[in-house]
Parts: C-alpha cells; structure tokens; sequence
C-alpha cells in the first residue's frame, strides 16, 4: 500500500462528536486534531469525563464522530479494522472465561481470517512467554491475578502485529504495586516491538514514564489544551522515576492539569 | 518512587508473577471429594424424608381411603413393573421431544430476536399472549385439533418449555461482555464470528438458568396434555386420571411418584451437564 508509506501512523483531524437528543447535545470532543508517528508512544491525561475514551473509540471506529477524520497509515478507520490494523486493549482485559489464555490470545487469529496474509503474525506462545506467562498459558483467565489477565490482554492485542495499539487506562484496576510493574512489563516490551501506542490515563507518572508525548486534555467541551513532549532518552529504565528530569517533566504535566481543572485540586 | 529501584523491568515482571501464583484459584480440575457424601449434608434430608414418610404412614393408616400406605404403593409397583415401565417410557418420550422441540425453537427465536429487535418487537407481544393463556385450557382444544395421538403431548410440552427458554437465551444474548464486543468490532470479526466465539458461549449460563425452569415443566405440560387425552394413550399422566376415577389409590400414586422421579431424575442430568459445561461460571444465573 502506497498510501502507507507517504501516510504511516494516525491523523486525527479536527474531530468532533456531541452526545445525547437534539434538545440536549453535549459535545465531548470539539475540533480534536493529533498525529501519533510509527513508534510513538501518546499518552492523553485529563480531567474524568473529558472525552478521552470518547476520543480512543473513536479512532478504534467503535463509535462514529459526526465530524473530522481519522486516518491509520492513510487509509479510512474502517478498512484499517477491516485489514486487522488495530489493536485495542480495554480497560478491563475482557478475556472468555472459557478459552485457556493461549486460545484467547490466538483470538485475533480466528477471526477475521481474510486479514491474515501476508503479515507478520507472532508466535502466541513466544508472545505469552515474553509476557512472563509461559507457565500460564494452558490455565483459565479465572485462574489468574488481575495483572497477569491484563498482561494477557495486552499480548492478544499486539499478536496480530496491529500498525496502531490502543489502551484505554490498561492498568487502572490494579493495585499501584503490581500497576508499576506492569507498567514497567509493558515499558520495556514495546521498547523491543516499537508501535504507534494511543494510551489513555490518569496517572502522571505512568504518563510520563512510558510517552514520547503526553496529550492534556480539558472537559466540557472535550478538547487538546497542549500537548507535552517527554524527551527522557530511551531505552527508559525504572531509574528514570528519580531523575531530576523526570521530577520536572511530572510539575509540568502537573501544572497542566491544574490548569485546565480550573485550579482544582489534581 | 520505589526502593527496588536497580531491578529492573524483567525482573519486576518475574517478582509479579510470583505474587500471581499465590493468589491464583484453583484449577478447575481439582477434585474434592463430593459434598453429599459427608453426613452434615445428607443427614438433614435424610431426617426430613423419614419424618414425612412416618407421617404418611400415620394419616394413611388411620385414613385408608385419603391416600394409601407407602407400602401398598410400594406392592403396587412391584406387582406389574412391566406395566409402569412402559407408561414412565412413553411420558418420558412426550418430555424429551416435547421438550427438545421447544428448547431448540426458543433458543433459534431468542437468536432471532437478539440480533433483530425488530422482530422482537414484532413477535415478542403474540409469544407473551399465547403464554398468559393457560395451559390446562390449550390442551383440550389440542385434542380436538390434534387427536390423541402423541402430537398434542409433543406441542403442550414443548409451549410450556418455550417461554423459559426464549425469554432466558435472549437475556444472556443481549448480557454480552461489551469490552470484549469492542476487540471483536475492532478486529472486523463477523457477526457469525460474534456469535460463535462470544456470544453462544457467553449466553450458556442463561440457557442453564433457562432450563433448570423448562425440563420440571415439561414433565407437568406431559402429564396435563395426557390428563386431558385421558384412557385413550398410555402414559403416567392417564395412568393418574383412569387410576383416579376408579380410585384405585396405589396405582395414582405410585404413577404421581414415577413423575416425581423423572422430573427430579432429568433436573440431576441437568445439574452434572451444567458443571461440565459452564465450569468457567463463578455464579449460577438467576433466571427470569
Ligand atoms: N454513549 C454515550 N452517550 C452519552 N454520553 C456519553 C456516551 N459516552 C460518553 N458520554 C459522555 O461523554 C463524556 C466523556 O466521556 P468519556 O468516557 O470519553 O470520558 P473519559 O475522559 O474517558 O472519562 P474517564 O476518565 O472517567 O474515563 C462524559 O460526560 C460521558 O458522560
Ligand atoms: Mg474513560
């Protein structure tokens, strides 16, 4: 594909969606424009409700803006899903109870055949290994700990080599121990399997920790109020958290916040 | 930020699964030994049955034409298993037709309807109607239609089963894990392919809910519909009536206990196949 080659990566180009009845439209996403580059890791922080997973379903072309337009790799939402070029990550791993974590990670294999070829599909057990669930990967999801369901997740979203990932708050349901090392699990993985990341949080920290971009949105209506580069160098370790670097980088992002809260408390 | 600070990534991720192991459920494999067999379980169930049993007994006795001894039932029984046998096989037959007709179109309907609101909308007010109407009251008239065949025992068998089952098999449908419908819609699967791998599985513990209710009614839909063909076709339901009106009491009985058994013999079918099918369910659904 041509287009893919002058066009890599996504656009999003002044987007704008409005829920509810004609009488009492409320707009979540007013004229949001954003590129996330091959490889780049974006992360969007705002305040609850500011339309930021209004924003990752959109791109994921699970719900439909009524105005703008997103393209991945140059190409319209709807044929990249139809090519198998996204993945998605929810914020709950939403595994089958059913299937063993190895067939639920083969999921994206088993449907959608059409989008096989020609791509460069991963070995589910070497991608499970590698999630450090090698031992697990014949066990039921309800035999496993939340964050291992979440690493399992994950691993099912990059198995089909997807051109864009999408994760909408991966960890929020962990407790903040086993979040770090998830977060630092997920880090240092995609260091070695470079992909265009859409990462929704609410966590400075994590925000920071793993973009090359943050996104700081602001509520009603939602919208881009800046955008903050993270320039730590990479491959970033757990060492860079006490980094005077690091320390400024979370002021910022900080202030930022505070500010488009209306000075609430962050 | 944290004190492990030179560990690194590799070595987190391997410290978090160690935490993993510890908090991990049991595999579904493992086995106990079955509850029923401590005493603390079958003794309470033990005692209440000995008890009424007694009590039968006592109101049998020094009443012989309210209802017989458990052991003229009993006598009864023995005297012509031939006999019972045959009518427990041919009731036992309008059930699991009866039934299975009826599981398998208020499954199909609720697919139908989950996938089409429209025709919900369309059908679901006619399927209400024909269930608020009694039973007892479509038999007869199935009957007239029908003769006395078995076909009107197949039908009131399987209408009683089907409202359960339409109405439960369309919940689950619908109580889809919606995170898990976005991978799929993000993955452009088929709606056949939503179906087959997330939906007909997910559905499973509704349709168990669904049938704990239908298989009890269909062995009552059996017996009513042969209540109304009365003397003409074996079954135990005839055997009830035809025993009745010539108040040979042990023969009612004995026939009223052979149903009894069917319908708890069918409900332990459902169970075991329920917890080889839906292991994976932490709860059982309550059903509509
Ligand atoms: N399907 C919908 N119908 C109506 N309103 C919706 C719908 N989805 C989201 N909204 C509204 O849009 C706004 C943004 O929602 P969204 O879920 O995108 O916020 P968010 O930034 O992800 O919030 P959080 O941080 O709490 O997850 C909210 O006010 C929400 O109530
Ligand atoms: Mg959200």
């Amino acid at each position: 594909m041509s287009a893919a080659v002058v066009d890599a990566g996504v656009r999003v180009s002044n987007v704008s969606k409005s829920f509810g009845a004609d009488g009492a439209r409320v707009k979540v996403l007013d004229d949001v424009s954003l590129t996330i580059g091959m490889g780049e890791f974006v992360s969007v922080i705002g305040p609850s409700g500011c339309g930021k997973s209004t924003l990752l379903k959109v791109v994921a072309g699970l719900i439909d803006a009524d105005g703008g337009k997103v393209e991945i790799d140059g190409s319209t939402v709807r044929a990249a899903a139809a090519d198998k070029r996204i993945g998605l990550v929810p914020q709950s791993p939403a595994l089958l109870p059913w299937r063993t974590v190895l067939d639920n990670v083969r999921l994206p294999l088993t449907v959608n055949r059409r989008a096989n070829a020609g791509r460069a599909i991963r070995d589910p057990k070497e991608l499970l290994a590698s999630f450090g669930l090698g031992h697990a990967m014949q066990k039921y999801p309800g035999q496993l700990s939340g964050g291992m369901q979440q690493r399992a997740a994950i691993a099912r979203a990059f198995v089909f080599d997807p051109a864009i990932m999408l994760m909408d708050e991966p960890f929020s349901a962990l407790d903040e121990m086993n979040r770090d090392q998830q977060r630092l699990g997920l880090l240092e993985f995609w260091q070695s399997n470079r992909k265009a990341v859409l990462f929704v949080t609410h966590s400075v920290p994590e925000a920071i920790m793993l973009s090359d971009r943050i996104v700081v949105m602001a509520a009603h209506p939602g919208r881009i109020d800046r955008i903050i580069d993270v320039d730590l160098p990479r491959p970033r370790t757990e060492e860079a958290y006490a980094s005077d670097e690091f320390r400024e980088l979370e002021r910022v992002v900080r202030t930022a916040l505070h500010e488009v809260m209306g000075g609430a408390h962050v | 930020m944290s004190e492990t600070s030179t560990i690194d990534a590799t070595a987190s991720m391997a410290a978090a699964e160690l935490a993993d192991r510890r908090t991990r459920r049991d595999a579904p494999s493992a086995r106990r030994a079955p509850a029923w067999l401590r005493p603390r379980v079958w003794l309470p169930t033990a005692i209440t049955f000995a008890v009424a049993a007694f009590l039968w007994q006592v109101v049998a006795i020094t009443n012989p034409y309210v209802i017989p001894t458990l052991d003229a039932i009993g006598a009864s029984l023995a005297g012509d298993p031939a006999m019972y046998w045959a009518n427990f096989l041919v009731t036992l037959q309008e059930v699991v037709i009866g039934a299975a007709s009826g599981i398998v179109a208020g499954f199909l309907l609720a697919v139908v309807m989950a996938e089409f609101r429209l025709i919900e909308r369309a059908v679901m007010p006619l399927v209400v109607v024909v269930m608020v109407t009694p039973i007892v009251a479509i038999a007869p008239a199935l009957v007239v239609a029908f003769g006395f065949g078995m076909m009107p025992k197949y039908i009131v068998t399987a209408l009683v089963v089907f409202f359960p089952m339409l109405v439960n098999s369309l919940a689950g449908l619908r109580d889809v894990d919606v995170k898990a419908l976005d991978v799929f819609r993000t993955l452009h699967a088929s709606k056949w392919e939503i179906f087959r791998d997330l939906r007909f599985p997910g559905c499973m513990p509704y349709v168990f809910a669904g049938l704990r209710i239908a298989l009890p009614l269909a062995v009552v839909g059996a017996a009513v519909a042969e209540f109304v063909a009365a003397g003409q076709q074996a079954g135990l339901g005839s055997l009830v009536t035809t025993s009745a009106a010539q108040a040979n009491l042990p023969v009612t009985w004995a026939s009223i206990a052979l149903l009894c058994v069917m319908g708890v013999l069918l409900v332990s079918l459902l169970a075991v196949v329920r917890k080889r099918v839906l292991w994976w369910s932490d709860g059982e659904v309550v059903a509509r």
